[in-house]
């Protein structure tokens, strides 16, 4: 019997060695389970905000992630460059924090929303160098998960 | 949740749309969210923080204002 811990650890190790989400077929070979009880690991850990889930393209296909925060399971406008591999984040802070959860050094290519003057920074041991930028969120905390696509 | 590289632009961006400026946090403070909540991530251990540790880590950085409190009903719904 898999854990659901032995599942989320599969997830992201995977996310980590490759830079992409891995798909339920792909989980279940990392971890020895059969799809079906990687497709209920991924629900409940959904149920405990760990993952968030979109529909497989027809009724009867798997699951996909959406999200497994900080990382994005589409590309987005939060590139996240770590040893080499490239990863996307869901927003400004979970840019920040892939480079937190792959160890702390890497590079974030994103945009001011309003300008579209792009944004380099180089993620060191101490963090980001010395920035006027700043990070601003419509969505009060109380309610970052209603609606986790928009926030 | 996005950046900008100034005040002015983050009020721009809001009143173009029509929507309340919120408040804003430096890229120091957004560093201290990002590894407070994600560098253990990739561990067998790492979980979400319960709302009272939220709580504590938002004052702890500078973040009062009720809008990062994740339990605050000031706002209604977003």
């Amino acid at each position: 019997m898999i854990s659901d811990v032995d599942v989320k650890v599969a997830v992201y190790r995977h996310i980590a060695e490759s830079g992409r989400v891995p798909t339920a077929a792909e989980c279940a070979e990392r971890v020895g389970a059969p799809v079906a009880d990687i497709v209920a690991a991924w629900e409940r850990l959904q149920s405990n905000r760990l993952l968030l889930l979109a529909a497989g393209p027809s009724g009867e296909d798997a699951p996909w992630i959406r999200m497994a925060p900080p990382f994005s399971g589409v590309p987005t406008q939060h590139a996240v460059e770590v040893r080499g591999t490239e990863y996307f984040a869901n927003c400004a802070w979970d840019a920040l924090g892939v480079v937190a959860a792959l160890g702390g050094e890497g590079v974030v290519r994103s945009r001011c929303e309003r300008s579209r003057v792009p944004l380099e920074l180089e993620c060191g041991p101490d963090g980001p160098p010395p920035s006027d930028w700043l990070f601003h969120c419509h969505v009060p905390a109380a309610h970052w998960w209603d609606d986790l696509v928009f926030t | 949740m996005l950046f900008f590289r100034s005040e002015e632009e983050v009020r721009g961006w809001c009143r173009d749309r029509g929507l309340p400026r919120r408040p804003t946090a430096s890229m120091d403070q957004l560093w201290e969210l990002a590894t407070t909540w994600y560098a253990s991530r990739l561990e067998p251990e790492s979980r979400r923080p319960a709302p009272d540790e939220i709580r504590r880590l938002f004052h702890r950085i500078g973040l009062t204002d009720p809008f990062w409190d994740p339990q605050s009903d000031e706002f209604g719904h977003a």
